[in-house]
């Protein structure tokens, strides 16, 4: 079997990838709670962290605002999922809807509680739009507000996909049999959904409990976990060992989280024959949800306004004259630009490396004839990198490479950025890769062509689309990530967002608002660029069939 | 014809894969090259600015690089880290400087002379000394009909609640001028009382950075805040509505210091002509931000002396801030935080 040594090496180069940057790191958190600073080994730290005033107090402040944050994120995204499948809404607005509900994923968390203190607060520019404080945006609402506009996008991309794949034809079956619109509501959508809504249930808890930005600036005295993780590595007395326990209590809810997921997926409806009905006609319905859709992300994406408004403004807000100065200010600033250019190298190449090596680790899993062992390695690595959050791999990191030449360095934020994200990117490939006829390497095999030549001529480029998309996927998140590079970025090596969190500091607003502009715009012409790119390679794979057929035609 | 797409296709890919690695490596290249001298720093943007001047000045233009952190969080890293730190030089608060180097021996001494009026450990030199105020947004007190505080003690009255934002000390470094101020004046039990009766007053305008009460009340959040003294001293020439009250308990101040990271036979011998530059050439600058005299030679100028400075009657160190903390953490629990 020549071909599957070159698979096994491929599965090679990941197992050692993810042995020495996911699992090595991971017992180094373990081994620390246990050991701290090098003392003997003891449940010490665990004693102090969980009788520690506060800290209960904090993982309960936890679980209740992820919790309501969950609930309220996946009802209002089934609301605006609703209204692009389930009305007349029109075309153009339903587009708009779809385009709208996901811009907030293009920008960095930790700019949401910015642009909250600067629309919500005192002074802010909603407030004196109202003429008055509409609620106090420390703590419990702020938080609430931030985590849900924050969620509403994935938790929206996955309904709105569910609902897609619905056949709607049970509606007029179920319509027919005499049922109350009530009960055809529930038996042909909700119950269909079930799984998914618990589905978006679940990833979006999972991102507010883990989530670090938010409660960093709007957090106010309701402590969460991931401040206090903060706090006891890089507090003014930091404790390693309590830093470890308080990682690994944060691991917890999300290993559960993922099993009830993983679990879950079983029990996900999907019907195959989509048939586009015409939907009964209500004008009433559509009028209602229309308007809510539209309230939805008006207030979802009003509180981002003031980021267009107050960098432009002199002195916010008692100098209310136009200025082009700070947007200036910081392009002239050469480490604030240079910060920016780390931030898009960074994303480049965390995106390249890690298409290829989620690209690998798919080849292994859905073309390839090696043991079913190592295929389920590669599916355990995916399975646990979704468990660990983003700030728990930093924190990890910073246990293992402090000292090392890796330490504060490009490559191990690239690597981080990798591991961190790579379950979505490696099941996008996977499933687009067992998709695809299973005979062409046997095919290729037997016309001569070896492994790497049939997976650079024929799989590749029949993949080329989804390699795009992963690529798209990696580039955002490596833009706006911020838990996971906290704690490793260094002097030489500042992105955007830890550049935020450092300005943060300083209440430097105009500073933290032009820079998110640069990411979101960096954001949106690279989805774009992308987007055509996909578009293009689909295409031209559909029109080079079509001149192959002609072509044949015309030899004939 | 289907040879030729794939190939095409093939080799865009390959050839963009290049192009992409080959600007990263690149980037990364200029980006951690060895020479730059990296400078971590808790200072405020006025001192920073005034140290590049006087680098850039000198012929040191970009060969340097700052890296801000808050109090708290280079203190931690400088104490967890010790000599494996990214930094080749530090500028932090002196007690946290002279801390970290009894725990980690990781500063070296001063190859050049450091004049100070007060006497300095050998491996630092002081940048700045910095004095807490009250400071009051003179339309906010207006609007709302508060009556002018006069010390410290006053922000506990009931009748600011909710208008008063001061920094935590367990995160800032500009709360413990406060703290120091209540005790030694009512002594640590009574400080801890006025302590809770501010911070119930302030609830969620509780600060990590020492600037941040002064931005709140720049911003119109609250109308009273605990900041630093020449801060609001040019604010209020800036013609904003800012107003500061020398509180009656006294202007506690505390300094911050250069210090050069020993690391062997790695350390660049540009960080210790940078630290000399900075004291030599810098301090004209600082001292137009940060006016309290330093060196021999110095001396503060009128409009800038605050009323009743005064110095805590202890040595300042990280023990005594973790015992000040303990206070402040104790007051927390009275009012409810």
């Amino acid at each position: 079997m020549r071909k599957n040594r070159e698979i096994k090496a491929v599965f090679a180069v990941i197992a050692v990838f993810f042995a020495g940057f996911l699992a090595v790191p991971m017992i180094s958190v373990l081994v620390k709670s246990f050991t701290g600073n090098g003392e003997a080994a003891s449940f010490s730290h665990y004693a102090e962290v969980l009788t520690g005033r506060g800290f209960l107090q904090a993982l309960g402040n936890s679980f209740v605002i992820s919790i309501c944050s969950a609930l309220l994120a996946t009802v209002l995204a089934f609301v605006l999922a609703y209204t692009i499948h389930y009305t007349n809404a029109g075309g153009r607005y339903k587009w708009l809807i779809s385009k709208a509900a996901i811009l907030p994923m293009l920008l960095p968390t930790i700019t949401y509680g910015f642009a909250i203190i600067y629309s919500f607060g005192k002074q802010g520019l909603l407030t004196q739009l109202f003429g008055r404080q509409l609620f106090d945006i420390y703590g419990f609402n702020g938080l609430l507000l931030g985590y849900v506009v924050y969620t509403l996008p994935i938790a929206f991309t996955l309904i709105n996909n569910a609902m897609g794949y619905i056949d709607k034809r049970f509606m007029i079956v179920s319509r027919l049999m005499g049922d109350s619109p009530l009960q055809t509501f529930r038996m042909t959508i909700v119950i269909p959904l079930l799984g998914t809504l618990a589905t978006s249930f679940i990833q979006t808890f999972f991102l507010c409990f883990t989530d670090f930005g938010i409660p960093a600036s709007v957090g106010g005295r309701y402590e969460v976990v991931a401040s206090v993780l903060y706090e006891e590595m890089l507090g003014s007395i930091p404790n390693f060992g309590n830093g470890a326990v308080v990682a690994l209590v944060m691991i917890i809810p999300s290993v559960v989280s993922i099993t009830v997921l993983h679990i879950l997926e079983k029990y996900n409806v999907r019907y195959n024959k989509i048939s586009p009905i015409e939907l009964k006609k209500g004008v009433k319905r559509d009028v209602v949800f229309a308007v809510l859709s539209g309230a939805i992300l008006i207030c979802a994406l009003s509180m981002f306004l003031v980021m267009f408004v107050t960098p432009f403004i002199e002195e916010w807000p008692y100098r209310m004259n136009f200025t082009l100065e700070h947007v200036q200010a910081v392009f002239e600033d050469r480490q604030l630009y240079g910060v920016y250019v780390n931030s898009v190298i960074v994303a480049l190449i965390t995106a390249l490396a890690g298409t290829l090596i989620a690209y690998g680790g798919a080849l292994v899993t859905a073309r390839s004839t090696v043991s079913g062992k190592l295929k389920k390695v590669i599916d355990s690595i995916a399975l646990v990198t979704n468990t660990i959050p983003g700030m728990v791999i930093g924190l990890a990191y910073l246990f293992v490479f402090t000292g090392t030449p890796l330490q504060n360095t490009f490559p191990i934020i690239i690597i981080c950025n990798i591991v961190h994200y790579f379950s979505t990117p490696y099941l996008m490939m996977k499933n687009s890769l067992s998709k695809m006829n299973a005979s062409w390497e046997t095919t290729a095999m037997l016309m001569g062509d070896n492994w790497m030549k049939t997976i650079v001529r024929v799989v590749t480029p029949n993949a080329l689309s989804t390699l795009l998309e992963v690529f798209s996927y990696y580039f955002v998140n490596a833009m706006v990530t911020v838990s996971a590079v906290i704690f490793i970025a260094g002097a030489r090596t500042m992105v955007i967002t830890t550049k935020i969190q450092e300005l943060q500091y300083f209440n430097e607003f105009n500073e933290i608002f032009v820079l998110s502009l640069l990411i979101l715009f960096t954001n949106l012409i690279a989805r774009a660029i992308f987007r055509r790119l996909a578009k293009m390679s689909e295409s031209r794979q559909n029109t080079a069939k079509i001149y192959r057929f002609s072509e044949k035609k015309k030899a004939a | 014809m289907k040879k030729m797409n794939f190939k095409r296709a093939a080799s865009l890919t390959l050839a963009a894969a290049v192009a992409v690695t080959g600007m990263g490596l690149t980037g990364c290249d200029t980006g951690s090259s060895g020479e730059q001298v990296i400078i971590y720093s808790n200072a405020d943007e006025e001192a920073i600015t005034a140290m590049e001047n006087a680098l850039d000045n000198n012929g040191y233009e970009g060969q340097y690089m700052f890296q801000t952190f808050g109090t708290s969080e280079l203190g931690g890293k400088l104490l967890a880290e010790g000599k494996d730190i990214e930094a080749d030089m530090v500028t932090m608060s002196t007690f946290y400087v002279e801390s970290a180097q009894a725990q980690n021996d990781m500063f070296q001494d001063l190859t050049f002379d450091v004049d100070t009026i007060d006497e300095f450990e050998p491996y630092c030199a002081p940048i700045t000394s910095q004095e807490g105020t009250i400071i009051v947004n003179t339309e906010m007190m207006e609007e709302n009909n508060l009556p002018m505080p006069e010390s410290i003690a006053d922000l506990a009255d009931p009748v600011y609640k909710g208008f008063v934002s001061v920094t935590d000390i367990a995160a800032s470094s500009t709360a413990w001028l406060l703290v120091q101020a209540l005790v030694s004046e009512y002594g640590e039990d009574g400080a801890q009382d006025v302590l809770a009766g501010i911070y119930e007053n302030v609830g969620d305008h509780l600060e990590d950075s020492g600037s941040a009460p002064l931005k709140k009340v720049r911003a119109g959040e609250v109308a009273i805040g605990f900041g630093l003294r020449q801060q609001a001293v040019a604010d209020k020439a800036d013609g904003l509505p800012i107003d500061y009250i020398d509180p009656a308990e006294g202007n506690f101040s505390l300094t911050e210091s250069v210090a050069v990271v020993d690391k062997g036979d790695d350390t660049n011998p540009l960080a210790m002509e940078m630290a000399q530059c900075i004291i030599e050439n810098g301090r004209e600058e600082l001292q137009s931000y940060y006016p309290n005299a330093l060196y021999n030679g110095e001396s503060t100028d009128a409009a800038n002396k605050s009323a009743n400075p005064k110095v805590f009657p202890e040595k300042l160190t990280v023990d005594l801030l973790q015992k000040h903390e303990a206070i402040s953490e104790a007051a927390k629990e009275e009012a409810g935080l």
